[in-house]
């Protein structure tokens, strides 16, 4: 434990210092360009893109969350049993859909800029979600299902005190492959104009500069790390609150 | 012991999607006209879109359908109903192009519009549903999907779409259109391919090797959190450096920017899945039939081979099915860096805001992955069949 | 008391429970028993509703539970299943506050409550209130299903199998735990098993069920002695009826006088258990002590083949 939340900590470090001062290390990315262009990625800042990154990822989670959360609670209960058939091929289907073809085919419907890129994390940050909502939702132990109903638990007693607790770790795994999958599609945003952190991989393929593509790639590749290893962090507390033992949510 | 249902009751997913066809037919426009290929569109209803005989026939045989979506329960029925509409709908987009297109007109573009694309939702939903409950074996999923892709082909090779946008954008690109085909299946399936015979031996040596296992677990788990193009981006840099420096890596087509970056970053990706399920499938080889294979003699050689790794196929090959279909849809990042694929016409298209250039791309992306994912289910019911 | 009357319960064709009545005197132990598929717990979910009946109904003193909203029903009727249900997110204090809480007691009361029931299923509450139930053996976790069913004192425990997960040596123990909390709390238990031992050694009354009927509905020895079919007679084994008619009898009832050498055997014992301490220790006869270990007589093998053989 205590090697590895060093790590944790070098590299949260590292991120918040190589994008607010991201000068400090012009040095290391000098030998990569060709004479008299820059080294450092100068079309805006690495913290600003940073952030606007991580909003756009955030917003969209957050409306997927409570979209798919809701859907699977209603096909999982009798009134929206005749959906849940249906409901489970959609998601292995949605599966097989690129998030770029997402991404892609939402310019055309909502324009350039933020909106696509929303549209399509959104779109696509459902489908984990979905299935391990649904996933945790149908594993509830039947006998704790059966023990509610037999003191008296109404429906929504039911749901609230026993069947979404009991599902929490799962439906947390899902919000986290969620967000790891918007963050990568956030970055190809940037090829229909979004503001986030693609824009510096982007500019470096245009320009031929290494130097932008690397420190992009750098600190895309970073974050995504640490906020897999931050929720998974989460997960492991709620796991805990919740009294299962450890090995049981990887 | 379930109660019978009353005779006649409606079905809520039916109710959906007869209001999905009331708007698509009524409320949405049936396909987009443009003037010239970046001209921007303008919708056409559905009656304005075709003759008004067919419009007509469109209309009723939609309606018809909403209604036994509604009443209809069996899904047999459910499936004929939905196989009609699509063989409806499908051709009459193509005519609807026909009808648009003013005559000798080779500017003009017929794209379907949100009318098209809801009823043929609508129907492949009731078709999908109807699949779903009727839990094909998986050579009744083969053959349906072999029924879908043959209606698809004959409808291409007819020409009866041949006046359709997309088509036209594929006519002017025939050639690399298939030689992107090819790329991104070497991407893909190579990848693929070379990620097995890497991963197989790692996941059972790293089965064998706790300690193994731990670093390779993690390391690969890392390396999949890392979005694509930023795994691509840390890449070129030392290939370019590679390159640079050893003459035979740059006579091999090893370079910074194009397919190699991509080559390696999707190898990377599809380790993990097979590594982790060639252990998983290995862990839960029964204990009792590992000894038993010990007691009769056989030797560590022997009993992977002929014991442990049989057991273990069906669940290494849900690994290769993840992977395929991961593969597939990441091969299409790969031209953002040169690499080729169908992400080309993705990326080419967003630049012009041509859509249907962009869906020249997508649509086989998703078709590909849609087919590898039937086949690998299929294959994966098959393996556990032989065990069973 | 609880009155079944007429209850029946049919799944399409198929008759699961057919005309059952019976009468449940407040404050004793009922056994259900029969084999798997006889309808026994269809018949006990009748009771709180979670099945609800096709035809009859239950009285509980003389109200029809139809009456009472479901819910409701269940808060006053506590509920034991095979496996008990504990909730996994919950620690033991929790679990066994589920009823209070439902029924918006106040925190102290429940405090309380959970305090007094695990002394009394000796689970210490310093050590257990907040475990949770995957951190607790087989046995710990029966009590706190028993205990968190009690929770909210309800009149009627139903209990479905609540012994089928445990270990032969551990389900003994957990029987007598329960008779004794059952005489001290004269709470009304309806209990289900397929073990005809574990009807014998618990029920004041056995219902006896196969193929959805209710056979015989009788105290333990009549069943014994007088069974109603060649059904019953079977299920209680001819070879092991002498045995368990001696395990209904105490010793008080067959006492002599006389001064017999050995070890002494309390007079609250079976003579099940007096019979085989003879043959162990190759005695004709034992003393026999009261509660507080003062000599009263003696119990000989003689005095027990007598009560052994009523019948004429």
């Amino acid at each position: 434990m205590r090697p590895s939340s060093l790590v944790r900590l070098s590299a949260l470090l590292l991120l918040v210092i190589f994008v607010t001062m991201p000068e400090a290390f012009a040095f290391l990315f000098e030998p990569l360009i060709t004479p008299g262009a820059p080294a450092i990625y100068n079309q805006g800042s690495l913290f600003a893109l940073t952030m606007q990154h991580l909003r756009t990822v955030c917003l969209a989670t957050l409306a997927s969350t409570l979209l798919a959360v809701a859907l699977g609670i209603f096909v999982t209960r009798p009134s929206g049993a005749e959906f849940l058939p249906l409901s489970r091929s959609l998601v292995n289907i949605g599966q097989t859909f690129p998030p770029i073809a997402v991404l892609a085919i939402a310019v055309p419907l909502v324009g350039f800029g933020e909106k696509p890129t929303f549209v399509a994390l959104f779109l696509y940050g459902l489908l984990p979600i979905f299935e391990n909502t649904l996933t945790g939702l149908t594993q509830v132990p039947p006998t704790a299902l059966e023990a509610a109903r037999g003191m008296g638990m109404n429906a929504w007693q039911r749901l609230v005190q026993v069947e979404l607790p009991l599902a929490l770790p799962m439906i947390l795994a899902g919000i986290r492959l969620s967000v790891i999958i918007s963050l990568g599609t956030a970055t190809i945003g940037s090829t229909v104009a979004a503001k986030g952190l693609g824009e510096v991989i982007i500019a470096g393929l245009q320009s031929n500069n290494i130097a932008f593509v690397l420190q992009g790639g750098l600190v895309v590749a970073l974050l995504a790390v640490l906020v897999h290893d931050g929720l998974g962090l989460l997960e492991r507390i709620a796991a805990r609150k919740l009294g299962r033992s450890l090995d049981e949510t990887p | 012991m379930v109660p019978p249902r009353p005779a006649l009751s409606f079905d809520h997913l039916g109710i959906v999607l007869a209001v999905l066809i009331g708007v698509a037919l009524f409320a949405a426009p049936f396909a987009t006209y443009r003037a010239t290929r970046i001209a921007s569109g303008e919708a056409r209803l559905l009656i304005e879109a075709l003759p008004v005989a067919m419009a007509s026939a469109l209309v009723l045989v939609a309606l018809g359908l909403a209604a036994g979506a509604v009443l209809v329960r069996d899904p047999l029925g459910r499936l004929g109903s939905a196989v009609i509409g699509l063989a409806v709908l499908l051709p009459s987009l193509g005519l609807s192009a026909g009808f648009l297109t003013p005559a000798d007109n080779s500017f003009a573009r017929v794209s379907p519009s949100a009318g098209f694309w809801l009823l043929s939702l609508s129907f492949s939903l009731l078709a999908v549903d109807a699949l779903a409950r009727m839990r094909l074996g998986p050579f009744g999923r083969l053959v349906a999907l072999a029924v879908g892709v043959s209606a698809l082909a004959l409808l291409l090779f007819s020409g009866i779409w041949d006046d359709l946008s997309i088509i036209k954008e594929y006519r002017t690109r025939a050639d690399s259109f298939w030689r992107e085909a090819r790329q991104h299946l070497m991407l893909a399936v190579g990848s693929m391919a070379l990620a097995c015979l890497i991963g197989v031996p790692l996941g059972i040596a790293s089965h064998r090797l706790r300690t193994l296992r731990t670093a390779v677990l993690q390391g690969l788990g890392i390396v999949q959190t890392i979005p694509s193009i930023a795994l691509f981006g840390l890449l070129i840099a030392p290939l370019g450096a590679l390159a640079a420096s050893v003459p035979l890596a740059a006579a091999l087509g090893i370079r910074g920017i194009g397919a190699a970056p991509a080559f390696i970053a999707l190898l990377l990706y599809a380790l993990l899945p097979i590594v982790a399920n060639t252990i998983a499938g290995l862990n839960q080889v029964p204990a009792v039939v590992a000894d038993a294979a010990r007691g009769m003699g056989m030797s560590p050689w022997q009993r992977l081979v002929q014991v442990e790794l049989p057991l273990a196929l069906p669940v290494i090959l849900a690994g290769i099915r993840i992977v395929l279909v991961q593969n597939l849809g990441l091969a299409t990042v790969a031209a953002l860096i040169g690499g080729g694929g169908f992400g080309t016409f993705v990326f080419q298209g967003i630049g012009q805001t041509a859509i249907d250039l962009v869906l020249l791309g997508a649509i086989p992306t998703v078709v590909l992955s849609f087919v590898a994912s039937i086949i690998l289910d299929a294959l994966v019911d098959f393996s556990k069949g032989a065990l069973a | 008391m609880i009155t079944i009357d007429h209850l029946t319960k049919r799944y399409g064709s198929t008759l699961v429970v057919d005309d059952i009545s019976f009468e449940v005197e407040e404050g004793t132990l009922t056994v259900v028993v029969g084999t798997s598929g006889a309808g026994k717990s269809t018949l006990l979910r009748m009771i709180n509703r979670l099945v609800e009946p096709t035809g009859g109904r239950v009285l509980i003193d003389g109200e029809d539970t139809r009456t009472i909203p479901e819910d409701a029903l269940r808060h006053r009727i506590g509920y034991v299943i095979q496996g008990y249900g504990l909730f996994p997110h919950r620690n033991v204090a929790d679990n066994i506050a589920t009823v209070p809480r439902l029924l918006r007691w106040d925190r102290k009361r429940i405090a309380q409550r959970v305090e007094e029931l695990l002394d009394l299923f000796q689970l210490d509450p310093a050590e257990f209130a907040h475990k949770f139930p995957h951190e607790l053996s087989g046995g710990q976790q029966q009590r706190v299903g028993v205990a968190r069913a009690l929770a909210a004192r309800p009149a009627l425990l139903l209990m479905d199998e609540p012994f089928g997960a445990l270990d032969a040596v551990i389900r003994s123990k957990a029987q007598d735990d329960l008779l004794a909390i059952q005489r001290r709390l004269g709470t009304t238990i309806v209990l289900v098993t397929h073990d005809m031992n574990e009807a014998f050694h618990l029920g004041d009354r056995i219902a006896v069920m196969d193929q959805a009927r209710l056979l015989q509905y009788a105290a333990p020895a009549e069943l014994l002695m007088h069974p109603a079919d060649d059904f019953v007679e079977r299920l209680v084994g001819t070879a092991e009826r002498p045995f368990r008619l001696l395990s209904l009898t105490k010793v008080q009832e067959v006492l002599e006088a006389g001064r017999a050498e050995g070890e002494p055997i309390t007079a609250s014992e079976s003579l099940h258990e007096a019979l085989s301490r003879l043959l162990w220790t190759g005695r004709a006869a034992l003393p026999v002590a009261d509660a507080a270990g003062a000599i009263i007589g003696q119990v000989s093998v003689g005095s027990i083949l007598r009560h052994g053989r009523p019948l004429p």
